[in-house]
């Protein structure tokens, strides 16, 4: 049994940027630092793809880069032997290159324009995804909040709290990502598995939903985090 | 797409070309060997008069010495000596006095007197033709003298078989020919067809390997191959066009983000920029996605996708938005139904329609989703009965930027592409879009190609 409620990973470690447009360049490096990582800064192709062989946790990698597309070079980051997540940032935002990126090897595919909160979130669930690889645990707790993955159950202070089957994904989700803020557009990306800006708030009343039948049976956990999202926090901070 | 039928019985216009040779030459091979059998068959006739009128002149110069009496014996003499001739000498009672025939042929006339050749008669006798000349010479003996025309007949029959012979020999010919020319033409043509078929199946890259043969088929496929690269250089062009566009748009958009996320104390000012961006984007990826969309009409990069289940997520994410907005929302989605198809763009062409029923419906209205499978066609129908189409705008309800007044007016926000971007998905799945006439409300209907397994 593990407890996957410790709030913050502490992050540490080096995240490569391949990046031309120096301004996003530096607000990448900012959003990096914030984690408490160190951003290296490539900005053309080649020079990224020479940098990846270093020993990275993520790479965030640009697509129309001087040197070609970042994403037709992730075979080549990986034949160079990286062992790093690969989080793409481009311009390139339509639902269908989102896809072809995912599918074509990357860890998560970001349009730009970006909020930092945004990349935040996604750069931090990187780097828990590369140190929690084995919370294959059947319970997850979280004080008096329990998820049975097999049994696909919900419980708090042990009474059962009855969810639909998309809220148990979505609950299940939140919980992996327990204490970090967590976007609409990684819901919808990775509970729905769907690559479009559907524009209206969509996710907002499911989200709505699970929060009420927690907060019926008892527990806090899930709090809108200011405009950018949901923090599943289901310890103390409920409390205070 | 069906790939091309290359069988060469397909060659249909070769074969009428092959056909119409073969016609014309064996027409022409005919004319010229009829032509030579009549001269042949002239000439022989003639040979047999020229013999009939030689034996005629001798009669009629022993006539003319010793009368009947030097024409019996010398028919006589001949018929003893067993020549191949038809002759006959009687007396005025119609006793035999000389000849080859037990008899005067029955019916054969006898014309005139004398020993010229003119008039000839032709008889049958014995099954085979003859040409004699039958006369009664003064004091009533009648006397036949003939020519056989077996050798003529034999010899024209032999022509006749050479004929059919080498007709059956003409057409043989013609028909190889036709097939030979049929299999080689559709093996050239075939690899035409092959690589249309390819290019239409959206490989855009293919070409023909090998050298081009210095012929007209050479010819053409040195014309199509021009035709796709100046189709893959124009495709190009245009990806790589909107592709920049993205670029040249979404980074300085990235940087007024990241300015605007470090401004402090105007939060709300932030966000409503933050939207209006969001929304500039968003109108902006739809036109990208309907020129995308529209370009890859017909072509390939479609897999197979299970249509029931891309609707029921879909749904799934929208109907508690909908129930929530006091809808009345019910599903009948059919399990397993599958097209060829993107799942991202069916998901987003759901969506649209999904988000614009909720969006002009009020409390109380049914909104309704089947998927069925109908016809050879898995049919996928959101009905709503909101306000409907206004009846002028029902024509070009798919046309890009069209927005009813009456939204405008109560200040529904929308930019007028996600019908549009509808109807180019629809379009490039090969599905039928079509607005059906209900008494309440708006229903929009994709029916899609089913996927046979």
């Amino acid at each position: 049994m593990s407890d996957a409620s410790s709030p913050t990973v502490s992050a540490s470690g080096n995240i490569l940027i391949v990046e031309d447009d120096p301004e996003t360049a530096a607000a990448v490096a900012a959003v990096v630092r914030d984690l408490g990582c160190t951003p290296v800064h490539r900005d053309t192709l080649e020079d990224g793809i020479a940098e990846s062989a270093g020993d990275y946790r993520v790479i965030v990698l640009d697509r129309m880069l001087p040197g070609g597309d970042g994403v037709e070079a992730m075979a080549r980051i990986r034949a160079g032997g990286s062992r790093a997540l690969i989080l793409v940032l481009s311009a390139l935002g339509r639902a269908a290159q989102r896809v072809e990126g995912l599918e074509k090897g990357a860890d998560d595919y970001l349009p730009k324009p970006f909020e930092p909160e945004e990349l935040r979130a996604r750069l931090r669930a990187l780097l828990r995804r590369g140190t929690m690889q084995v919370l294959d645990n059947d319970l997850l707790a979280f004080g008096d909040l329990e998820i049975r993955l097999k049994a696909r159950t919900v419980h708090v202070k042990l009474t059962h709290v009855s969810v639909s089957p998309k809220e148990f994904e979505l609950i299940t989700y939140f919980a992996r990502n327990a204490g970090q803020l967590v976007t609409r557009m990684q819901l919808l990306e990775n509970v729905w598995n769907l690559h479009f800006d559907p524009g209206t708030n969509v996710v907002d009343v499911h989200v709505g939903r699970l929060r009420r039948k927690l907060e019926d049976a008892g527990s806090h956990a899930i709090q809108t985090a200011r405009g950018e999202g949901y923090v599943f926090a289901p310890l103390p901070a409920s409390e205070a | 797409m069906r790939p091309a039928d290359e069988r060469p019985l397909k060659a249909r216009a070769t074969w009428r070309l092959a056909a119409v040779m073969a016609v014309a030459v064996a027409a022409l091979a005919m004319l010229a060997m009829a032509l030579q059998y009549r001269l042949v068959e002239g000439r022989l006739m003639q040979a047999q008069r020229a013999l009939l009128t030689a034996d005629l002149d001798g009669f009629a110069a022993l006539y003319d010495q010793r009368r009947v009496i030097a024409v019996r014996e010398a028919i006589a003499l001949r018929t003893a000596t067993g020549a191949d001739e038809m002759l006959l000498l009687m007396d005025r009672q119609g006793g035999i006095l000389a000849g080859t025939l037990p008899g005067w042929p029955a019916g054969l006339v006898r014309d005139g007197e004398g020993f010229t050749v003119d008039p000839a008669q032709e008889v049958v006798q014995d099954g085979s033709r003859w040409l004699v000349v039958a006369r009664e010479l003064p004091g009533g003996f009648p006397l036949l003298v003939g020519r056989p025309l077996a050798p003529v007949d034999d010899t024209l029959a032999a022509m006749r078989r050479g004929m059919m012979v080498l007709l059956a020999a003409v057409l043989a010919v013609a028909a190889g020919t036709g097939w030979l020319a049929a299999v080689w033409v559709m093996g050239r043509i075939g690899r035409v067809n092959a690589l249309a078929d390819r290019v239409a199946a959206g490989d855009l890259a293919a070409r023909l390997p090998g050298p081009r043969a210095p012929d007209e088929f050479g010819l053409l496929e040195t014309h199509v191959h021009a035709m796709l690269d100046r189709i893959e250089a124009l495709n190009r062009a245009t990806h790589h066009l909107s592709d920049t566009i993205a670029h040249e748009l979404r980074t300085p958009l990235n940087r007024m983000v990241q300015r605007l996320s470090r401004l402090q104390g105007q939060e709300d000012e932030v966000e409503a920029l933050k939207a209006e961006m969001r929304q500039a984007i968003r109108m902006f990826d739809s036109l990208l996605d309907i020129s995308r969309a529209e370009a890859d009409q017909g072509g390939g990069g479609l897999v197979p996708v299970d249509l029931s289940a891309v609707a029921a997520e879909v749904w799934d994410l929208y109907e508690a938005l909908a129930e929530d907005k006091g809808l009345v929302p019910r599903a009948q989605v059919t399990p397993g139904l599958m097209v060829l198809g993107d799942r991202t763009l069916i998901a987003q062409v759901l969506a649209n329609l999904l988000d614009n029923a909720i969006k002009y419906c009020g409390p109380g209205d049914g909104l309704a989703l089947t998927v069925t499978a109908e016809a050879g066609r898995h049919a996928l129908r959101l009905a709503d009965t909101g306000p409907g189409l206004p009846e002028d705008l029902r024509a070009d309800a798919f046309d890009r930027f069209t927005r009813a007044d009456r939204d405008r007016a109560r200040g529904i926000k929308g930019h007028g592409l996600g019908l549009a971007l509808v109807r180019a998905i629809a379009a490039r799945h090969g599905a039928r879009l079509s607005l059906p006439q209900t008494a309440r409300g708006l229903t929009v209907e994709i029916a899609f190609p089913a996927l046979r397994d």
